[in-house]
């Protein structure tokens, strides 16, 4: 849709706009405005202010200075209900459904249609979920509850959720990053579709390409003010030209691995069964080698190696490190016989949110280096420093508590407590997941250097570029089975959707 | 309710904990029954509902507020004190009418009271109205004065008047009360809403809702319903001393989470909560037919609720973190 901006008035403009939290300011200056009916897309790394400036929109945040102006008014701060008042609303990238309740029930939560008395009318709220599902083609079912949903239709819940509002701006926060591409299609069909219909989205991504095909309008945010906005009305911007201004200079997008000396089988996996019928899982990884692991979310990687670190329990099957048998039960013991696992969720998994940089860079490896009853963290700061200066963590303290960190540091964080733990055998679930590019391109440093250094490393990810820049080889999984290995020429784009989705070449 | 039916799939019929303590208490009524037929009799039926009915009543308010992601341990001393404001009017021979009111009022208050302070606070819950507790236990002191509040029988209509020559007034005010909070919970707006709040409560924020308004409101109705208990509980014992009540809530609490409701807030049922109440009612009455040692008994009743937790969430066991 070709946008008039030089006509029209914007539906919203935010101008001037700075929030300063205790110790850092988050936005500085940012001026923002967004047009009836187009797609805006809003692109930066982690922590450029992208979620900060969203949060001021929606209500849950009060910024410091600047006005808000909406439909002509001017607002110094908006609250929640405010907010939605004036027909703003916002798909958090977290979940924030009640998970007990129904998909119907979540959509009307905090206006519920009633009858007299006080009593709520599930029919009609079910009926106008129905009616919304059709006009949008959204296909879920709204009487599931939400923690037996999955993560794709939770994301449909929490659009419709918004729809319902009849709002007249949609803010989308990375609404694809838990979705293979083929739901990721669909929700960008969506997307559009809601477009067309008059309702204004700020669409937020990391996906670059994603952003390309749907945006009519991209802004790139830096360090919290925009670095500029671009008409995209007739498809014409240039990946090069946003990573450049997303990072202030050329970043190489699809770092490669270094070429390393492959040498002899390190660890292997033999007769892994999860349970009782389950396929039978067997593979290896050489010395220096990093093994990629492709396949649709929910096809079985994350559980394979859960069961591999001792995360979960498996139900048969032996696991070799050098030669050696291990005797793998718990985290414990995958943790003593050398294996890393950075596990896909970093926040509830990888993480002492609440902690300092300092302790949880030190969590896992410590103990290892010093036994007894006392730690004192501090007598180590110089190890974190230097771990924290290797990966290049911005963090304006090691005693700064994680959860303050954007999401590429808090990452970080976590690779570094494990090389700081100094294991041999590396498996990243979803390494970059909701990553900036920076972050990025400094994970696969670090991945090359420990295959130099004579570590394996295992690699499950959804990322195309990366899967087929990084590996070696790669296994691709589909119904918890492996169902192929590719090496060399046959590592592609096509080859691994079509084993992922398994869909089979005709003539 | 449509999206109830279709959460019970055949695999989980047996983890809803509902069905489990149904039969649960079925499988206890047949076995001690059989052994000692004067269990089954009508007789001792009222007088397991009548034993109950102080703790049904308090596990309806103790199960709201859980689900509402609250907790309210000053629920026994709250109940006490209610109960020794109407005794204590009674007493001065102030009217009937007037002492019932003033009960409820000062319950409702003291709820109001924990509510405030829970929600603008956003301090623990559990550790304010363990504090909260000790503030309602002093008043009573004070206005009881360490003697027996009695009630000159004035509440015994409670008892006596029966419907169908066996339930009692004091069962039937439980029933109603857990049906009304059934209806409350599952089928009005505000209800909808403060599960809503227990499930997510920033969600609950961020869809518009004045999430301390609802805390408040719902710590306020929890009184009401308190106030109801201590009446109950007055015509049950006739006279009561300042600590009389104490233990109570956490009975209301482990009877609540018997029956499925969690502290996370959000989960649970209304039915669930009063069955593990009648579980734990059944348990302690049948011990009393066997003619099981006082001590024993305390001992058995202990380990029954262990087993009980426990094996209602035998699923979470298994799963690792």
């Amino acid at each position: 849709m070709k946008i008039d901006t030089g006509n029209s008035v914007p539906i919203i403009k935010m101008q001037g706009i700075v929030k300063e939290f205790p110790g850092v300011r988050a936005l500085s200056d940012l001026t923002f405005d967004v047009y009836k009916g187009e797609i805006h897309c809003l692109v930066g790394e982690n922590g450029a202010g992208k979620s900060t400036l969203m949060k001021i929109l929606s209500g849950a945040y009060t910024p410091t200075a600047g006005s808000i102006i909406i439909n002509g008014h001017e607002y110094r701060e908006l609250t929640p209900a405010l907010s939605r008042d004036l027909g703003i609303d916002i798909v958090y990238q977290e979940n924030d459904l009640v998970p007990t309740m129904s998909a119907v029930e979540n959509i009307f939560v905090g206006k519920e249609i009633t009858k007299p008395g006080g009593f709520v009318d599930f029919k009609e709220m079910l009926a106008r979920v129905r009616a919304l599902m059709e006009k949008y083609e959204i296909c879920i079912d709204p009487l599931q509850t939400i923690e037996n949903m999955s993560v794709a239709d939770q994301q449909f819940v929490k659009i419709l959720k918004a729809l319902m509002n009849e709002s007249k701006l949609l803010i989308m926060d990375e609404p694809t990053s838990m979705f293979n591409e083929k739901d990721a299609g669909k929700v960008l069909k969506l997307v559009r579709n809601i477009a067309d219909k008059g309702i204004s989205i700020i669409y937020i991504s990391h996906y670059l390409k994603e952003v390309l095909q749907i945006a009519d309008r991209i802004t790139v945010i830096r360090d919290g003010s925009v670095v500029r906005t671009y008409d995209n009305s007739s498809r014409n911007v240039s990946l090069n030209d946003i990573t450049t201004d997303m990072v202030g200079r050329p970043v190489d997008m699809f770092y490669k691995k270094e070429p390393c000396t492959i040498g002899d089988i390190m660890f292997e996996v033999k007769g892994l069964q999860l349970s009782k019928d389950s396929p039978v899982i067997n593979f290896n990884v050489r010395r220096g080698e990093i093994l990629g692991i492709a396949g649709m979310i929910g096809s079985g990687r994350t559980e394979i190696v859960r069961a591999i670190s001792g995360a979960d329990s498996r139900y048969a099957g032996d696991i070799y490190l050098n030669g050696q048998k291990l005797r793998i039960r718990n985290p414990r013991d995958g943790i003593k016989a050398g294996i890393a696992h950075i596990t896909e969720d970093r926040q509830r998994l990888g993480l002492m949110l609440n902690g300092s940089v300092l302790e949880n860079t030190l969590l896992v490896g410590l103990p290892n280096i010093k036994s007894g009853l006392f730690y004192n963290y501090k007598n180590y700061t110089s190890d974190a420093q230097s771990i924290v200066e290797r990966l290049k963590i911005k963090t304006h303290s090691l005693l700064q508590p994680v959860i303050y960190l954007s999401g590429g540091n808090q990452q970080k964080v976590v690779l570094g407590k494990w090389l700081y733990a100094k294991q041999s055998v590396y498996i990243f679930d979803e390494p970059t997941r909701g990553i900036d590019v920076s972050a990025k391109a400094e994970f696969y440093k670090q991945m090359s250097a420990l295959t130099h250094a004579g570590n394996c490393i295992i690699m499950i990810s959804s990322e195309m570029p990366e899967l087929i820049s990084m590996s070696d080889r790669v296994l691709v999984v589909r119904d918890g089975a492996i169902k192929c290995e590719l090496t060399g020429e046959q590592i592609n784009e096509q080859t691994i959707i079509k084993e992922a989705l398994g869909v089979k070449d005709h003539g | 309710m449509d999206n109830k039916r279709l959460t019970l799939h055949k695999n989980h019929i047996f983890k809803d904990q509902r069905i489990l303590l149904g039969l649960i208490i079925i499988l206890m009524i047949a076995v001690v029954g059989i052994i000692n037929p004067k269990f089954v009799r009508l007789t001792n039926i009222t007088a397991i509902l009548q034993q109950i009915s102080v703790l049904g009543v308090l596990t309806m308010a103790m199960t709201m507020l859980l689900i509402s992601g609250g907790i309210d341990l000053s629920i026994g001393s709250m109940m006490t004190l209610s109960a020794v404001v109407v005794g204590s009017i009674i007493m001065k021979g102030g009217n009937l009418f007037l002492a019932v009111l003033a009960g409820v009022g000062v319950s409702t208050l003291c709820g109001l009271f924990n509510g405030v302070i829970v929600a603008k606070s956003r301090c623990m819950p559990l550790i304010i109205t363990l504090g909260t507790s000790q503030i309602f236990y002093g008043i009573s002191l004070l206005i009881a004065g360490g003697s027996f509040i009695n009630f000159q029988k004035r509440l015994d209509f409670m008892r006596k008047v029966q419907l169908l020559g066996f339930l009692p007034l004091m069962v039937i005010f439980m029933i109603a009360i857990v049906l009304i909070m059934y209806v409350l919970l599952n089928k009005t707006k505000f209800g909808r809403r403060i599960v809503a709040i227990g499930g997510n409560e920033k969600n609950a924020y961020l869809s518009g809702l004045n999430i301390d308004l609802y805390k408040i409101i719902t710590y306020g109705i929890s009184g009401v319903i308190v106030s109801i208990a201590g009446l109950i509980f007055a015509a049950r014992l006739n006279a009561i001393t300042a600590n009389a009540g104490s233990g109570y809530e956490l009975d209301a609490l482990v009877a609540a989470v018997i029956g499925g409701v969690t502290f996370e807030g959000g989960r649970g049922t209304v039915l669930g909560a009063f069955l593990g109440c009648l579980l734990t009612g059944i348990i302690s009455n049948a011990l009393d037919i066997l003619g099981v040692h006082a001590y024993v008994k305390i001992v058995i009743t202990g380990a029954i609720i262990v087993g009980a937790v426990v094996l209602s969430n035998i699923e979470n066991a298994r799963k690792k973190q």
